[in-house]
């Protein structure tokens, strides 16, 4: 209930940004930028800002990338959805945006709203794994990871030789992830 | 009675006389009765009958008991009847019996064939079809055979009428076979597809290789070290193979290098070109070796060989195992990338496939380290080029050998009322391909403004070409008339061209060797030919006409139609003569479609086809892999090859200084020097029993069950296929004598108990010693002096053994290799068998010639055929008995050239 009302508001919030006053009717409001904020997914590892930026100047021109915010796992464009999206309701420019991402990347990025839950009030998770050889090995890591419900944001380091998780300790704990991890048979070593 | 009567003398001379006249095949005043009666009665009476004969009951030769009395004469002629124990008959009394048998023989046997023809009339082969669809649209790798139903084998050969029948299951084949010609032969649109140019990594995402290096088995390699994006794997493996294609962790350019055999759960495909457009395609590929030790790269052990293959997707496309055939090896030095380019025709849903073949199997899979932990070789795959479909003219010459100039068009019903456009089929492309089929350009086809003018026309070229002869006007009609029926009904005129061209394709002028039995026999332009003097019985000649002579050479040499110069010089009528015939056979054997025929007849001949009938035993000799299988074949073909091109002597059939060899083989054999796939020429050492097809590892191979090795198969088949005196069947009730692979008795051993039983004795004693001089090589050719065993023995040396095979064999009993020769002469091993063998050369030119002039014909030899192969033989021997002077006699031979 309570995490129904969050996502109510952070609609709310989005869809108030994209329709501030300010903008629409600011005589100059045209030329300042509207600046739109996703948390996206897959920004699992600081190398994967260059491979963000690369997607956007590469493959999606249209989407101006304008800064990224890896400690929040959150990007911020400069774009029109009434322009790109045409005919979409507010609600649905997320998960077109979404979309437009996710078949650009064969799925290693994607966007959703903004967290709603305050940082402070998360609990962050480090699991040690064993065996993550590579960047895609800590792709494949994060991705077991970051769509578990109250996994807010994740991150996954070969070099380090471990995942983080900041978890909603309401809805999630570190044995749940644990237990993900052990089904697709990922090794980690148990907490000390 | 008879017999007795003669004993005893007993009888009147009258009665006697009667007798003989009515029972023997020979006049009164002939020698043989008394002959027959001093030296065989004794043991072949009514009373003796020894091995079943019964000689005063035999009538005299007929067509029931030809083959009883050929053998009777083939014994007395070689001196093997007596036996040695008996006193020899006189020279002069040999003669007489031989001569006066062989005049009654040969007269029983023309009678015969005045009621049959000799060459049969019989169907195209497999083989045959596919190659004369090939030639006669210029597709030269359009697979059509997989789907014919086998060929049956008379003779040895599968070309012969006896073998070659044809039923409601073969003529629905044909109509599908032509079909799916047709489809392929016309073209369907303005333009060729586009030519595309596709740069495949052997880790293609969504393979089998990904998969396997992520789990150690391979790695990937940047700038001859490991990829640093992507380390091999370790303790673990790399997680989530879906992942990785998705981070592209297989598609940066990375080389792949492979320590892993293909096996029943790994196919390495590149599985990015799945071809839709059947054509020719450029394929390039650039590879090296190296040598892996625990995460580093160094030089390998040397030239390392992978295969490339086509592989055929079946099914749904998905998984590994699909059939596939060898493209072939390629070199891959130490640390230097190699570039190897060749072209091929690609069929309709064919892409290429992978192995390491010179490596041993190895799996890292699940093993403790994995990568990090191995140290052996591995091949590198830069990458790999797939261009095409290559197409220098469009339409293609397929589709113009159909059509000809006729302009390509739009098809748009609106401007043919009441006519069908033509029906295409949808292209489906299975598996995982990435390339794409050109986007559709419409509905094009043939447009003709005279379409029963151009009917005529087109089947007037066509028709003669696929039938291999003129075609009367009256032929050509029947077929304009399906295309005027078929416009009356609606069709287009591409759709009704269909219809005469399939019809042409299923019809026995066509699909049978029809003039070899249906032409008038004549001899023409006698002053030239040289052939004037040869008559057929009664007077009549008996030669094929040069058309049929054009089919008969081109089928024995390129396995195919002839091609237009020969068809050029049988229209002109001179293709008889001997200097064009001459000029011919040496243009043909240049030709590399003349492949087709070392193929062919060598895998009949000497069995090649059977190389794969028979898996060696994994624990007796594990080092046997595919590899060293197909350098077997390779090694013979290029054997023949050679023999044929340097025009070398009969004895080289048993006996060679040197061999045809790649680097596998020679390591098989103990030749040092060799380096890489490729088979070249390799002079041997005087005490190397190598060379001769005698001693080839696909002989030998072929010749044993894949455990064990006997003496009697291998005997068997030396007397058959290089001696040309084919043992006579096993009685029955025999029961066959079993090697022994504990190692507790040989084989030897075993055999002379099996003597013991006279009935198998005198066989035995033909079949044995050829066999006995080859047990000095094992089940797959490798030399040997002590035999393999899996039960009793001592500790094996590894010998030439890959050191990353693990051998757990032992050593059994010493082997011995000397025999005794029926005339008896003695060998105390195979050398000295070679030696005694290779000297009777008008015996092995005489089987060869044989062998060669069934293949050519599609007949069996006859009993009278016999002196026309010694004088083949004979004039052979004068011009220094060269294998390639041994083909042209063939061809230029009255036995030939007949019907």
């Amino acid at each position: 209930m309570c995490h129904r009302r969050r996502r109510v508001f952070a609609v709310h919030d989005f869809v108030i940004m994209i329709l501030s006053p300010l903008w629409i009717l600011s005589p100059a409001a045209a030329e300042e930028p509207k600046l739109i904020k996703h948390q996206i997914t897959g920004l699992f590892s600081p190398d994967r800002e260059k491979d963000l930026r690369d997607v956007f100047e590469q493959k999606l021109p249209q989407f101006k990338l304008v800064s990224i915010d890896f400690n929040n796992a959150e990007a911020s464009f400069d774009y029109d959805p009434a322009k790109i999206f045409p005919g979409a309701k507010p609600e649905q420019i997320i998960e077109r945006f979404d979309n437009e991402l996710r078949n650009a990347t064969r799925h290693t990025f994607g966007a959703k709203p903004l967290r709603t839950i305050e940082k402070d009030k998360l609990k962050l998770v480090e699991i040690p794994i064993v065996g993550l050889d590579c960047k895609a090995c800590s792709f494949a890591v994060y991705e077991m990871v970051y769509r578990l419900k109250g996994v807010e944001m994740a991150t996954s380091s070969f070099k380090e030789g471990k995942l983080t998780a900041l978890i909603d300790p309401e809805k999630i704990d570190r044995v749940e992830i644990e237990m993900t991890l052990k089904q697709r048979g990922v090794q980690f070593n148990p907490q000390e | 009675m008879f017999h007795k009567m003669m004993k005893t003398g007993s009888g009147s001379l009258i009665v006697f006389m009667i007798l003989c006249s009515m029972i023997l095949p020979f006049p009164v005043s002939a020698a043989p009765i008394p002959f027959f009666e001093k030296h065989c009665f004794e043991c072949h009476d009514s009373a003796s009958k020894q091995a079943g004969l019964d000689l005063t009951k035999l009538e005299s030769p007929n067509a029931e008991n030809f083959v009883k009395w050929v053998r009777i004469h083939d014994r007395i002629e070689s001196g093997e009847m007596p036996p040695k124990a008996q006193p020899r008959p006189p020279v002069a009394d040999k003669d007489a019996v031989t001569k006066s048998l062989k005049a009654s023989l040969i007269k029983v046997e023309q009678d015969t064939f005045k009621s049959e023809p000799r060459s049969g009339l019989r169907r195209l082969t497999r083989a045959e079809y596919e190659n004369t669809i090939r030639d006669l649209f210029d597709m030269p790798g359009i697979a059509l055979q997989g789907e014919l139903p086998p060929d049956g084998s008379a003779h040895g050969f599968d070309k012969n009428s006896d073998a070659l029948d044809i039923s409601h299951v073969n003529l629905a084949k044909y109509i599908e076979a032509a079909e799916h010609v047709l489809n392929i032969a016309i073209a369907t649109r303005p333009n060729p597809p586009s030519v595309t140019t596709r740069r495949i990594s052997l880790a293609n995402s969504g393979g089998f290789v990904a998969h396997v290096i992520m789990n150690g088995d391979g790695v990937l390699l940047k700038d001859k070290k490991p990829d640093p994006d992507f380390p091999p794997a370790a303790e673990q493996n790399h997680i989530d193979e879906g992942a990785h294609e998705r981070m592209e962790s297989f598609n940066n350019r990375s080389t792949v290098g492979l320590f892993r055999h293909e096996d029943e759960s790994l196919s390495p495909y590149f599985i990015e070109h799945v071809t839709i457009y059947p054509g020719l395609y450029r394929v390039r590929t650039s590879l090296w070796s190296f040598q892996w030790d625990k995460g580093q790269v160094l030089p390998s052990r040397g030239t390392e060989a992978a295969r490339l293959s086509v592989v055929q997707l079946t099914g749904d496309g998905r998984g590994g195992q699909h059939p596939s055939y060898k493209l072939g090896y390629f070199d891959a030095p130490s640390m230097e990338a190699q570039e190897h380019q060749l072209v091929t025709w690609l069929n309709h849903n064919e892409l290429i496939g992978f192995n390491v073949a010179s490596l041993a199997p190895v799996a890292n899979y699940n093993r403790k380290g994995r990568a990090m932990a191995f140290t052996g070789p591995g091949i590198a795959c830069d990458w790999l080029d797939i261009q095409g479909p290559l197409h220098n003219v469009w339409p293609p010459f397929s589709h113009i050998a159909l059509f000809g100039e006729l302009p390509l068009v739009e098809f748009k019903a609106a401007d043919h009322p009441g006519v069908r456009p033509p029906q295409r089929k949808q292209v489906r492309q299975l598996g995982a391909g990435k390339n794409r089929p050109d986007p559709a350009p419409g509905l094009w086809t043939v447009q003709s403004e005279q379409p029963l003018v151009d009917a005529d026309r087109l089947l007037k070229i066509f028709l003669p070409r696929a039938f291999r002869r003129p075609v009367d006007a009256e032929v050509r009609q029947v077929y304009v008339a399906q295309v005027d029926e078929r416009l009356k009904a609606g069709e287009c005129f591409e759709s009704a061209m269909r219809w005469a061209y399939r019809a042409a394709l299923c019809s026995p002028d066509f699909l049978y060797h029809v003039g070899w039995d249906s032409v008038p026999t004549r001899v023409s332009n006698p002053s030239t030919t040289g052939r004037e003097n040869e008559k057929g019985r009664d007077g009549v000649p008996t030669y094929i006409d040069d058309y049929s002579l054009a089919c008969r050479l081109s089928y024995f040499f390129l396995n195919s139609m002839p091609d237009g110069r020969l068809t050029d010089l049988a229209a002109r009528n001179i293709l008889q003569q001997p200097r064009f015939l001459q000029m011919e056979v040496d243009d043909m054997l240049k030709n590399p479609k003349s492949q087709r025929f070392i193929d062919d007849f060598l895998g009949q001949w000497l069995k090649l086809r059977q190389i794969a009938a028979t898996d060696p035993d994994k624990k007796l000799y594990p080092e046997f892999n595919p590899y060293l299988q197909d350098s077997m074949v390779a090694e013979t073909r290029a054997y023949f090859r050679e023999l044929i091109e340097q025009n070398l002597s009969a004895s080289h059939l048993i006996k060679s200084d040197f061999a045809m060899l790649n680097e596998k083989l020679a390591v098989h054999y103990g030749i040092p020097g060799v380096t890489g796939s490729q088979i070249r020429r390799v002079p041997l050492p005087p005490d190397c029993p190598r060379g001769g097809f005698l001693t080839q590892a696909s002989i030998l191979k072929i010749t044993a069950n894949g455990t064990t090795t006997s003496p009697v198969p291998r005997g068997a088949f030396v007397m058959d296929r290089l001696l040309g005196q084919p043992p006579d069947p096993p009685p029955p009730n025999i029961a066959a004598v079993e090697p022994d692979v504990r190692g507790a008795t040989t084989i030897r051993e075993q055999l002379a108990k099996h003597r013991d039983n006279a009935v198998c004795a005198s066989c035995h004693a033909k079949m044995d010693p050829p066999g006995f001089a080859l047990e000095a090589f094992d089940v797959i050719g490798g030399p040997r002096s002590r035999y393999r065993s899996i039960g009793d023995g001592e500790p094996a040396p590894r010998g030439a053994i890959d050191p990353f095979i693990g051998i757990s064999f032992k050593l059994g009993p010493p082997v011995d290799s000397t025999g005794v020769l029926p005339d008896g002469r003695s060998f105390k091993d195979v050398l000295e068998f070679q030696t005694l063998i290779a000297a009777d050369s008008n015996r092995l030119l005489m089987n060869l010639a044989e062998r060669l002039m069934i293949y050519a014909t599609g007949r069996d030899t006859s009993f009278s055929d016999r002196d026309q192969l010694a004088a083949i033989v004979a004039a052979t021997q004068k011009q220094g008995g060269g294998i390639r002077t041994l083909i042209h006699e063939v061809v230029q031979s009255p036995l030939f050239q007949n019907r």
